[in-house]
């Protein structure tokens, strides 16, 4: 190419991106793409080697719109009937491709905007862990990849829909990913992988980052020389387009076949270690508040969260009159998924079945009375999320305190194994202990936090009461089943002066804090009538609670 | 067909911009082009023919975005049909397609610069003022900032036209650039033919007659794929001597009559009617008398 004719493509490109970058649907993708990211990790704690992945993901929305973009703009010319105008020029029909193609970089300031805002987004929160580059610049990648197929389309399609069409197709694998078993999610263009934010810290390979970023080259590649070989007439072009196809077709098989080899056994061995045998690999801290000593075990990369899970804990230990025999643990949990196929597969099934009994023996699938198991990646950087995990785990500090279970294990079947503290005091007063610790506005424990069902609790319909949070999977398993009378004299305890209370608690502690204890005793010690359950209609008619299938126990401990 | 040099000498011939020979197209069973032998220098040549003689085909192929099936085509004395030479040819051809369409989004500004670039106009202060110079030339100035979706049909025209003279071209092939525009932006268009610098070679093809009379040295008729003049447009006028007359009546026997502006009826044909007046004949009247004997033919 001349001197003259390469800036001519320049130049053109540098137009092409310009345009690119502002036109209507690589705009709207950004905003949406941004959307999508907060929506997806809005939610969990920010952990740079599960949300770099996530960025990647959240740009998949702007990818399609840049494919969108790229296609009206390579079609342009002939969607605009100036196709005999432009063949009158001296700049050939692939120069013009080439400089769409160099154009797709003007949806690269978009990618990287993306990266950067959620990057600052995700600091501002503390996230844990450093952002790895390579899956970050795989996310841009993607986006140009999106862009590059974009023209490809459009260099033979001029019709607006076939972008749209495109990027259907385009789109069609991130929705049927979890379609497939093994490690052929990792071929497809972004996937969100569930296991990341279980993980304690980065596992390499998993997801293979450098060899899909590759892939993604290839694409790019690939597309390109389609492009090209679509709309250059020159023979002369044909060699090298021939050898760049083959090479981004070869860079295409080989970035396939090594994102499809498993994971070293080793680093699945040293996962599987970390989760099921957390007191090795956990940093452990024992700290005193009010006379209570409080083991706190962390994994290594999370000791930044070590203070905002102290604050609820030291809250409701310094409400609490009387010193405890039994230690409380505050441990850290994985929920790590050994079935996950993305994570095992290429390993022999004795060796998933051994992985898996490893797991099963955790500490946190084990009933205990003394431990609250916090999942890792799920607690809240802050916001209303954060109050209400905060409260969860005053609540489960709160039932250590007064003799309830903190950690009931998993289910066993399709029956839960929380036992209902029915009718016992103790209850009431682990709700108000924590509504107390986390300071919890009145309005905001009254209004319309948790929710009212049915149990049945020795063949008998018990309200209980789903405490905020209760399902958001904050900790590992959770303590007794909470009944809606517990929660309504709590209620009604929060609005006594605080002294009034724990006087009432610390004149006879063990008594309150008794299985035998009742809801009644204590509302009359406290002077206050007893609040009543009742279920309302939708048409205001009062219900009458039928009892579920199965059974739950009470807690008689 | 003999071989129709327009403006032609011999010397001229030898010196012709553009030379073409035994030229065909063919769209399927239709005849676009025939066997067209044409001579141009350099000046403005007019092309008249009804829709469908192969006046579009013929500029397009000298635009060099069609492809003849036979016949031989030198502008500048390059070859076409020789890529290096046809992108040679681009480098110095201007070129208004019969329908153009327009990025509707861009701005006028903007649409210049692009064609430019796809000019090869790679310096941008060139192409700054190559814009500026064209706009200018059609009368445009302070037009390049708006969209071009808020252009009226006349100054879209214009805005074709000024991207068909970016980088003065030699060669200058404008298929029917006065449609859509008003009577004072033709006469414009004529002024601004006629003072274009360098005596480019320029091609014109229209329905106007009247515009061929006014700025065409030469013309060309073309009526079915083929040659039919080419000559002066006073030439062509004369073609129709003892042809044309005006009568207080209509008369059947014409080829051709219409009412003009004095209440008079203007005949064309064979046979004078009753107590008409020979009339002086114009080239529209040439041209007409002309597309009727190759109707009959």
């Amino acid at each position: 190419m001349t001197n003259v004719r390469a800036r001519s493509v320049v130049s053109l490109a540098r137009i092409e991106a310009v345009h690119l970058s502002r036109s209507v649907p690589v705009l709207s993708g950004l905003m949406v793409s941004g959307v999508a990211m907060w929506l997806i990790t809005y939610r969990s704690q920010p952990l740079w080697w599960s949300n770099d992945w996530r960025i990647g993901y959240g740009q998949t929305v702007i990818s399609l719109t840049v494919l969108v973009g790229a296609q009206l703009a390579t079609a342009r010319s002939r969607r605009d009937g100036l196709q005999e105008l432009y063949e009158s020029f001296p700049t050939s029909t692939g120069q013009r491709t080439l400089a769409h193609l160099i154009g797709v970089l003007g949806a690269a300031p978009a990618a990287v905007l993306l990266v950067g805002v959620a990057a600052g987004a995700f600091a501002l929160q503390g996230a844990l862990g450093t952002p790895d580059l390579t899956t970050l610049i795989g996310g841009i990648l993607l986006v140009l990849a999106g862009g590059v197929i974009g023209v490809a389309i459009g260099s033979r399609f001029p019709h607006p829909l076939a972008g749209v069409l495109g990027a259907f197709v385009w789109l069609l694998p991130f929705s049927q990913s979890n379609r497939f078993n093994s490690a052929i999610p990792w071929l497809f263009p972004w996937v969100k992988p569930a296991q990341l934010s279980e993980l304690p810290r980065r596992l390499a390979g998993y997801p293979p980052a450098l060899a899909h970023a590759l892939e993604l080259a290839a694409i790019v590649v690939l597309a390109g020389v389609v492009a090209l070989a679509i709309t250059s007439a020159a023979r002369r072009h044909r060699v090298g387009l021939l050898v760049a196809g083959a090479a981004g077709l070869a860079g295409l098989v080989v970035t396939c076949l090594v994102q499809l080899q498993p994971i070293p056994t080793r680093d699945i061995d040293r996962v599987v270690s970390e989760a099921a045998n957390t007191g090795a690999a956990q940093h452990c801290t024992t700290s005193e508040a009010n006379g209570h000593n409080v083991r706190y075990c962390l994994y290594p990369a999370f000791g930044s969260l070590l203070p905002t899970v102290q604050a609820p804990v030291n809250g409701v230990l310094s409400l609490t009159p009387v010193q405890l025999a039994h230690p409380l643990t505050i441990s850290q949990t994985s929920g790590l998924d050994i079935e996950d196929s993305t994570l095992t597969h290429g390993h022999s099934s004795q060796q998933v079945t051994a992985w898996r009994a490893r797991l099963q023996n955790a500490p946190a699938n084990l009933p205990s009375s003394s431990a609250i198991y916090v999942n890792l990646g799920r607690w809240p950087s802050g916001g209303h999320q954060q109050s209400v995990a905060r409260f969860d785990l005053a609540l489960g500090a709160a039932e250590w305190a007064v003799g309830l279970p903190t950690n009931t294990g998993p289910p066993t079947g399709l029956l839960p194994t929380q036992c209902v503290p029915l009718n016992q005091a103790r209850e009431a007063i682990a709700i108000w202990l924590a509504a107390r610790a986390t300071h919890l506005p009145t309005a905001q424990f009254q209004g319309r936090n948790g929710s009212y069902s049915v149990a049945a609790v020795d063949g008998t319909a018990v309200v209980v009461w789903t405490y905020p949070g209760e399902i958001s999977g904050y900790f590992a398993s959770p303590g007794p089943q909470t009944t809606a009378d517990g929660y309504l004299l709590a209620q009604a305890m929060t609005k006594l002066p605080t002294a009034r209370v724990l006087g009432l608690l610390t004149s006879n502690w063990d008594s309150w804090i008794s299985p035998h204890a009742t809801n009644a005793e204590l509302a009359s010690a406290l002077g206050i009538t007893l609040p009543a359950v009742r279920l309302v209609g939708p048409r205001g008619q009062v219900i009458t609670p039928l009892a579920p299938p199965g059974s739950q126990p009470q807690c008689t401990t | 067909m003999g071989e129709l040099i327009v403006n032609g000498s011999t010397s001229a011939r030898d010196e012709a911009a553009v030379r073409v020979g035994g030229l065909s197209r063919r769209y399927g069973e239709i005849r676009a082009l025939d066997a067209v032998d044409l001579t141009l220098d350099r000046g403005i040549t007019g092309l008249l023919g009804p829709n469908g003689a192969g006046k579009t085909t013929l500029l397009s192929i000298l635009a060099t975005v069609n492809e003849p099936d036979a016949g031989d085509i030198k502008i500048f004395g390059l070859n076409p049909k020789i890529h290096a030479e046809r992108v040679q040819i681009r480098r110095q051809l201007g070129f208004l397609p019969q329908e153009l369409g327009y990025h509707r989004h861009f701005t006028v500004a903007g649409f210049l610069d692009y064609v430019a670039i796809l000019k090869e106009i790679v310096d941008r202060r060139r192409r700054a003022e190559e814009v500026a110079r064209v706009l200018a030339t059609v009368g445009m100035e302070g037009f390049g900032r708006r969209r071009i979706r808020t252009l009226s049909g006349g100054f879209r025209q214009r805005l074709a036209i000024a991207q068909s003279l970016l980088g003065s071209p030699e060669l200058l092939v404008l298929d029917e650039p006065t449609a859509g525009l008003d009577t004072e932006q033709r006469l414009r268009f004529r002024e601004l033919l006629s003072n274009l610098p360098g005596d480019p070679v320029i091609v014109l093809s229209t329905h106007q007659a009247d515009d061929i009379a006014a700025i065409c040295p030469r013309v060309v008729v073309v009526l079915d794929g083929r040659i039919a003049f080419a000559g002066t447009p006073t030439a062509l006028a004369d073609t129709a001597a003892g042809h044309v007359w005006t009568a207080t009546q209509r008369d059947e026997r014409a080829h051709m009559s219409w009412r003009d502006g004095d209440n008079q009826w203007r005949h064309i044909g064979d046979l004078p009617p009753t107590g008409s007046v020979t009339a002086t004949p114009t080239v529209e009247d040439g041209y007409l008398l002309l597309s009727h004997a190759g109707g009959k033919r």
